[in-house]
């Protein structure tokens, strides 16, 4: 393995590290007085915070250490991720939660198997791309039908959310692997035209762009998340009110360690940390998209650009909400926010992308 | 094995392109809510944080010139309930209606009220210490009390009908309190609580202090000794002659300052509800116009020696009774007419053809101009709520008849605050000042917010003429219709009025209003004071029988205060049969109520106080005083030791 590879997944590692203990830090002060509201008496948050991480420290070598990932054995995690996605929906396994029914209740231990299938439906897709012989057309059936079978899946849940990040991350996938460009170009006048088929069909969803664009004007309502993280985020300034000073975790804004702890983050610590933190995921980018690029297959390429913009993705969706870029959506922000599906899905991925990157490199030299 | 295209690549860069711009509009955001929008977001959080129990701070002050307090405050605090804090609502609400006096059911419901902090109002409204500590002793959770006052009154109906009151929430409703309502109201100081989104107070963070800041003090050019005296003269007219109502104004003539300001009937501003409207939102002597009657002569006095169309002591005039102006008899109060008279008699003798003559000497045209010039028909400045403008005639509709009538103060309506603007100007050397009454405004921290100036508005006749003026109106006092208001040692010049009062554009039979303006020293005038009573009963309705003589006793008891010392050269009054006998005051001082008594003096003694010693006597020993008046004495429980 070069040496200019092992730099970057060293780099990549320790930003995904910093970030966790960045996000086990913070789950501490935005959860506080939350779960002593809510979750009297019950282990603090950010204590299981640290325990998920341990899990996911366990699957990270685990993973390192496992088997090679052949395609057949790639297919199989596929088709069993499918088929938790379908257990979900069965009611008495599958647990409602917020609308939704996306969680698996096993003993204590709750997972949501879209976080999973999000990754297996993008190995598999990336080996099947891969597959393409280079006299061949690239689009093929196959590739939508390995991405919108999960996606429907998903969407009867439903969990917006992650059928967004999962479809658009597939089709830049697909973009990367050649898919023509006029595709793109149709698939733009499609989504306007469909959006304004959407908001035609359903006038409540104008009213919730409304709200997206002037959340003040029901800042009760709609608007409600997306006002209070302002209020967190602008009284805070250039430097935050400091550690553990947040005001908008008193219960002004709902479930702090969740979906909004960077708007908790900013609040604190203010611009300048909000950019630290910024910096270390664009390291972490960088360092996954270096990786890929320096990949020496094209199965490889395929596997660590998708899952480093998966990752990128979620992480843009998330921040764009809190800071009211975008309309609010239910997407967790990767390594900082609560939640062990989440974070140990995530770490699965860092454990991926350097097992993809060793695992192609000692095959090269064989 | 197979090769990574060249394409795949740079459209891998264009994605990680397209991110890295997304970045940077996040950091853009970033800039923009968290520097550019930063204040006005605190703002708006720091409202959804606030969590407030209101401390209500004092109002202002309403001071007199010497600073003495009118107007002030007295603490009544007000009792708050944050429903969420109380584990038992219904118990704190049964243990609250005793001490409130209130209904417990109706208490508790608005103790369940869906809010972070109920105002428990009007039950737990500006309730007594004593309520306070019996409920802080309970410990109720939830329950405070915020410091509120309630508006307090230590003259009572004193200057009511100016001052005006305040409701239910301190708020001005009528007169200064109402005017000035913005400057006297504070910013409320507050207890700032920590608690969550939720209310529930966080034991761990200390409560905050919001600074608050008292309302502004309004210092008035009222003199409430002047203030006093006048009203206790015109509540007495009030009484001895049945009057509707009474008017008096004070006024410093060299500066426009009123001294004193009054109307009657008052009312007691606590309890304004029991009052009619008209009462206090009518401050009579900027409110009510009526035609001035002879008062008005002055103007027209001032304007014939402004012109030199006569000479007061050398020029005689005939007076039959009666006046002929196209073909309209104007009639002279008195039947048989003065017969004879130099102008001087004319004013002494308030005579109507005379001044009908003086006034078509000056010229119709000229003497509209001069009443304008004396600030007639608009309002004077005085910035006091209400000021009417009265009516004059315009210059089309000044035929010779109405010429004749304003002459002699007919036919035009005028503002009591407006003769004073006048008269005042016609004898402190022919300066119009504009009236005021508020001097300064000091806010909180000491800042004069407001401070008021002497304002002159023009110099309508020369010093000569006002000195001419006021030597013909001391004349009036010493010898003439206003002999009423002479009192020895002060020389006090002024000129009666009778007017008929006009209703429905006709007069009204034997309805008047009678007044007196009169001001001392006639040399060098310090004060002005006007006096009108309206429709007096019991009595000939003349301004030199009822209205002159408490000008008179004004002016004497105020003269120390204003600094009018006693003088030698006074015009020597004229003593005729119908003049009152005039008794010397002995010294009472030190006597016991008994001796006194056994004196059988010749005056009637009015008793202030309690006790058995008269510690001190109204007049002066010395000072003489008319058979028919009124000797004050003030009683005290222990005689003095020396």
């Amino acid at each position: 393995m070069p040496l200019l590879t092992h730099h970057y997944q060293k780099l990549f590692v320790f930003c995904a590290l910093m970030l966790t203990v960045i996000g086990v830090v913070f789950v501490y002060s935005a959860s506080t007085y939350w779960s002593s509201v809510h979750y009297e008496g019950q282990t603090p948050f950010y204590i299981r915070q640290i325990i998920y991480f341990v899990i996911a420290c366990i699957v990270f070598f685990a993973i390192i250490k496992g088997p090679e990932l052949t395609e057949k054995k790639l297919l199989m995690l596929y088709l069993f991720s499918l088929a938790l996605l379908i257990i979900v929906l069965i009611p008495g396994i599958g647990i409602w939660r917020n609308g939704s029914r996306s969680w698996i209740g096993i003993g204590p231990l709750t997972i949501q198997p879209a976080e999973l299938v999000k990754i297996t439906t993008l190995l598999y897709l990336s080996t099947r791309l891969a597959k393409v012989k280079s006299f061949e057309r690239v689009v093929k059936l196959e590739h939508f039908v390995i991405v919108f079978l999960p996606a429907l899946l998903i969407m009867l849940q439903p969990d917006f959310g992650s059928v967004f990040i999962l479809v658009v991350t597939a089709f830049i996938l697909l973009f990367i692997a050649k898919y023509p460009i006029k595709l793109y170009i149709f698939l733009m006048f499609a989504g306007v035209a469909g959006l304004t088929g959407l908001i035609i069909s359903a006038p409540y969803r104008l009213k919730r762009i409304q709200s997206f664009l002037d959340p003040w004007s029901d800042s009760l309502g709609s608007g409600f998340q997306a006002v209070q993280s302002l209020m967190a985020i602008g009284p805070a300034g250039l430097f935050g009110h400091g550690f553990l000073q947040s005001r908008q975790k008193y219960l002004y804004l709902p479930e702090p360690q969740n979906d909004f702890i960077f708007s908790i983050i900013l609040e604190e610590m203010g611009f300048v940390g909000g950019l630290v933190l910024l910096i270390l995921f664009a390291i972490l980018f960088y360092s996954g998209y270096a990786l890929s690029i320096r990949a020496y297959s094209l199965e490889q390429f395929y596997m660590i650009s998708a899952l480093t913009t998966m990752l990128v993705l979620q992480t843009s969706l998330n921040i764009g909400v809190v800071i009211g870029l975008l309309p609010v959506t239910g997407v967790t922000l990767p390594f900082i926010s609560y939640g062990g599906t989440s974070l140990i899905v995530i770490w699965l991925t860092v454990a991926l992308i350097i097992k993809i990157t060793n695992t192609t490199g000692r095959r090269s030299k064989n | 094995m197979k090769w990574i295209s060249l394409l795949s690549k740079k459209r891998l860069k264009l994605i990680i392109y397209a991110f890295f711009l997304y970045g940077l509009a996040i950091i853009a955001r970033l800039v923009y809510v968290q520097i550019i929008q930063h204040e006005h977001l605190t703002e708006l959080a720091k409202a959804n944080w606030d969590r407030e129990i209101p401390f209500v701070t004092e109002r202002g002050n309403i001071v007199d010139r010497e600073n003495e307090i009118i107007v002030t405050n007295k603490l009544a605090p007000t009792l708050y309930f944050i429903p969420k804090q109380s584990d038992d609502i219904a118990l704190a609400a049964r243990q609250l209606a005793p001490i409130l006096k209130a209904d417990e059911a109706e208490l508790l419901k608005k103790m369940q009220k869906h809010a972070y902090l109920v105002k428990l109002a009007p039950e737990g409204k500006n309730i007594t210490e004593e309520q306070v500590e019996a409920i802080q002793a309970l410990r109720i959770k939830g329950v405070y009390s915020g410091v509120d006052y309630i508006r307090h009154y230590p003259y009572g109906s004193l200057l009511s009908r100016f001052l005006g009151f305040t409701g239910y929430d301190n708020q001005g409703l009528a007169g200064v309190e109402y005017e000035y309502n913005k400057i006297l109201t504070g910013n409320n100081a507050a207890i700032r609580l920590f608690t969550d989104a939720k209310n529930i107070e966080m034991a761990h963070v200390d409560d905050e202090w919001k600074e608050g800041e008292a309302g502004a003090t309004v210092q008035l050019t009222i003199d409430l000794t002047i203030q006093q005296v006048m009203e206790r003269e015109l509540a007495q007219a009030m009484q001895r002659y049945d009057a509707d109502q009474a008017i008096g104004i004070a006024m410093n003539p060299n500066t426009g300052e009123i001294l004193a300001l009054s109307s009657f009937p008052t009312y007691d501003p606590t309890n304004f509800k029991n009052v009619d409207s008209t009462i206090y939102n009518r401050n009579l002597p900027v409110f009510m116009t009526y035609e001035p009657g002879s008062t008005f002569k002055i103007i027209t006095l001032s304007a014939a020696l402004e012109e030199g169309v006569v000479n007061l002591e050398h020029d005689h005039f005939y007076d039959p009774g009666f006046t002929m102006v196209e073909g309209a008899r104007l009639r002279c109060w008195k039947r048989e007419g003065h017969k004879d008279e130099t102008f001087l008699e004319v004013v002494e003798n308030s005579c109507n053809p005379g001044f009908i003559e003086l006034g078509q000497r000056v010229g119709s045209q000229k003497l509209l101009r001069y009443i304008k010039d004396f600030g007639f028909g608009q309002k004077t400045g005085s910035n006091i709520a209400g000021e009417a403008s009265g009516i004059l005639f315009s210059e089309k509709a000044f035929g010779p008849v109405e010429h004749a009538t304003t002459s002699f103060g007919q036919g035009i309506s005028v503002t009591p605050i407006q003769q004073m603007q006048a008269v005042a100007a016609a004898i402190n050397g022919g300066t119009l000042y504009t009236p005021y009454v508020v001097s300064r405004i000091v806010a909180d921290d000491g800042e004069v917010v407001v401070e008021n100036k002497p304002e002159a508005k023009r110099q309508v006749i020369s010093e000569q003429t006002s000195a001419q003026v006021r030597h013909a109106l001391e004349s009036v006092v010493a010898k003439g219709s206003g002999k009423q208001a002479f009192r020895e040692g002060l020389r006090i010049g002024g000129k009666t009025g009778t007017a008929q009062k006009v209703e429905n554009g006709r007069y009204k039979d034997g309805d008047y209003i009678v007044s007196f303006i009169g001001f001392a020293p006639a040399d060098k005038p310090e004060i002005i004071v006007y006096v009108a009573i309206d429709n007096p009963k019991n009595h000939l309705q003349f301004g030199g029988l009822i209205a002159a003589p408490i000008v008179g006793q004004i002016i004497e008891d105020v003269a120390p205060i204003v600094g009018i010392e006693k003088s030698q050269e006074q015009i020597e009054k004229v003593t005729v049969w119908t003049d009152p006998i005039m008794v010397e005051v002995a010294d009472f001082v030190g006597q016991t109520v008994d001796e006194v008594v056994q004196q059988h003096y010749p005056l009637t003694i009015e008793w202030h106080g309690e006790g058995t010693i008269v510690s001190e006597q109204m007049p002066a020993a010395g000072s003489k005083l008319m058979q028919q008046g009124t000797l004050h004495l003030y009683l005290t429980e222990k005689k003095h030791e020396d």
